[in-house]
């Protein structure tokens, strides 16, 4: 949005002139021109000057460019902000705006390479016996060889207590970690606390403000009783810039009780089906964690009156709901040089008088590359509010986002109704799923969706597995949909 | 507000698919389906003549009858001999279109609603007086006339659409 020209500049007028006061300037300049410069093609000054006429003349034009315009306080990120439409009706009802918000680190930037300073934590009650240890063990092998020697890495088990299996150390001994790794044995329940708590304190013991700091948990099972501790513990690390990965393995644990853990850091929350693919996840999160541009992201919920922040949803580097409870919403790190994505869901309340909107967008982040802190991002995306607003197509990347994100909170929806007792809805939404699934090429959730729908009628609940399955093939769409799939540098 | 044509939930105006079935509500509104007008009150052109005596006699052959009700996805068929009472199924009445199932009552459809007929000059629809009134396509129907069906009409029974499909 920086390389847009300032049509308002350029012909010396105030961004809120009347359109007599645009034309009399235009003929003004037009007038400064020899009538012999007066050629498009060959002068670029003449070009530029009519090409600003032409977009603020026109009020269609004119709109869509204003809401374009945002104002920068600082270019250092590059942050895009697309509405699902620039104008709204002058209407008695609240209106739905989508906005999509894409961050990307600057160009130029080498993307600080921070050294990692990971602690994995891993759940070694008797469920993870045989295969599921096996896959964690073989995944924590490779992901051991992706790391530089540079990297700090911790491992953790437990089960109603911690062990630590390693303690943090520079990779320069391998060997006493692989060591520690196969003697790990399963028994005993599960208590994440103990885990979560251990492996902090082998974060803890790099210099946090060094690295780029992370706990990955990998569970199968429900934690007892210490939820709440769990919750505390993840919102007190978040601060102090540790963030927290959650795979549940299998499909028996608390997927809602993982992505609130996950959320005070804006970290991802993910489902792992079968051990085997437990390595592949497990890569997929530690590809690019060590390339931070900016840590900490978090969205200030200060919105004007006219607006109410309905959901959000962050789609890049991987999909996840956001949290919209706080003052705040966690975003997470922009890792590497790939980009942050985020939508959110807004209603404008209702608008009685032709109008301009200006929605600010107020980020905060730390850059460790130039040890800046709190550093905020501020600009401003408008709406105008029009009798007669024309209907405009909206842009291709919100409606297949939305389209994804729709279908995922249909899937949470039926488990609402289920919980509820409201089975004949549950059943029926989980009907339109079926069919929207298969709308959009989605066979194997659509197959399960149909088989859900009957079950939910005939048993009364979703399987866990089944649910499990569609809570997260759901979640991941909209990260497959063509405008965030394809991780260009360019 | 508008309205979803596939399922008859209210959506945003700006929202851009349907939260209860999931339709692309930006394709409904180019194709110039969806209305935003209120949704019971618009009738707006007169009424259609209702039919004439003669015109009413009663039909010999059966017809083919097909109603698809969207909010439920439920599509019936029946037979037409002289007539095909709408409503919902009471202890003293069983009509041949029994929308309970459809959420007839939280919809505003009465016990006996409406009743379909099938005369010489084709089919016709009859509001018995009910109680949240009988829409077809646009127009509301004033009770106990008859007024003629077209392949493919719309018909709200109170706040239920059906689709009519007659062979």
């Amino acid at each position: 949005m920086s390389k847009i020209f300032d049509y308002y500049a350029i012909l010396g007028v105030d961004p809120k002139a009347e359109a007599t006061a645009i034309r009399i300037a235009f003929e003004a300049l037009q007038n400064s021109f020899p009538p012999a410069e007066r050629d498009r093609a060959r002068n670029a000054d003449y070009q530029r000057l009519v090409n600003a006429y032409e977009v603020l003349s026109d009020p269609v034009r004119r709109a869509t460019y204003d809401s374009l315009l945002v104002e920068t306080t600082m270019v250092d990120l590059d942050i895009a902000l697309t509405l699902s439409r620039d104008n709204i009706e002058v209407s008695d009802t609240e209106q739905r705006l989508y906005l999509l918000v894409d961050i990307r680190p600057p160009k130029q930037s080498s993307g600080q390479q921070l050294p990692l300073n990971l602690c994995l934590v891993i759940d070694r009650s008797t469920s993870m016996q045989g295969r599921r240890l096996d896959a964690v063990r073989a995944a924590v092998e490779l992901v051991i060889e992706k790391l530089t020697p540079s990297d700090v890495l911790s491992i953790v088990s437990f089960s109603d207590r911690a062990e630590v299996v390693a303690s943090a150390q520079p990779l320069s001994h391998k060997p006493g970690i692989l060591r520690g790794l196969h003697a790990i044995e399963a028994s005993g329940g599960t208590e994440i606390y103990q885990g979560l708590a251990a492996g902090v304190k082998e974060l803890r013991q790099s210099p946090l403000a060094e690295y780029s700091n992370h706990l990955i948990l990998l569970t199968d099972g429900h934690t007892y009783g210490d939820d709440k501790q769990c919750l505390e513990l993840a919102a007190r690390t978040a601060v102090e810039g540790i963030g927290i990965t959650a795979f549940g393995i299998g499909s028996d644990w608390n997927d809602q009780f993982l992505d609130q853990l996950v959320a005070p850091s804006g970290g991802p929350s993910g489902f792992i089906e079968q051990p085997k693919s437990v390595v592949q996840k497990l890569q997929e999160r530690i590809t690019g964690m060590g390339t931070v541009y900016a840590q900490n992201m978090r969205l200030q919920r200060s919105f004007p009156d006219f607006l109410s922040l309905e959901y959000g949803y962050k789609i890049v580097p991987f999909a996840q709901p956001l949290v919209l409870d706080d003052s705040v919403i966690r975003l997470g790190n922009v890792e590497g040089r790939s980009r942050l994505a985020f939508l959110l869901e807004m209603n404008i309340q209702p608008q009685t008088v032709e109008r301009r909107l200006s929605i600010p967008i107020n980020l905060v982040a730390d850059i460790p590359a130039r040890q800046m802190q709190q550093q905020t991002f501020n600009q401003n995306v408008r709406v105008n509010v029009l009798k007669n607003a024309q209907m405009q197509e909206p842009p291709e990347p919100i409606v297949e986002a939305v389209r994804m994100l729709n279908m995922y909170r249909m899937n949470e929806r039926v488990w609402e109704e289920v919980e509820a007792g409201d089975l004949e809805a549950a059943a029926r939404r989980m009907r339109h799923l079926t069919t929207r699934l298969l709308e959009a090429g989605e066979p194997q959730l659509a197959r399960q969706a149909n088989f859900e729908a009957e079950r939910i009628l005939q048993a009364g609940t979703m399987s866990l597995d089944g649910r499990k399955k569609l809570k997260f093939g759901t979640r991941a769409l909209v990260t497959r949909t063509t405008y965030f799939d394809d991780d260009d540098n360019d | 507000m508008i309205r979803c044509i596939e399922c008859g939930s209210n959506q945003y105006v700006g929202a851009l698919f349907c939260t209860e079935c999931g339709a692309f509500l930006v394709a409904q509104i180019s194709k110039g389906q969806t209305t935003i007008l209120p949704f019971s009150e618009f009738t707006v052109h007169a009424p259609p003549p209702p039919l004439t005596k003669e015109e009413l006699e009663t039909a010999v052959t059966p017809r083919q009858v097909t109603f698809v009700i969207p909010s439920s996805r439920r599509r019936l068929q029946l037979e037409l001999h002289d007539e095909i009472r709408v409503g919902r199924a009471g202890t003293e009445l069983i009509p041949e279109l029994d929308l309970s199932p459809d959420d007839g009552a939280e919809k505003g459809v009465s016990r006996l609603h409406a009743s379909i007929k099938s005369v010489k000059k084709g089919i016709v629809l009859i509001d018995l007086d009910s109680t949240n009134g009988t829409m077809l396509n646009t127009y509301r129907l004033p009770p106990n006339r008859p007024y003629p069906l077209k392949n493919g009409d719309e018909i709200r029974f109170g706040d239920l659409l059906t689709h009519i499909f007659i062979d």
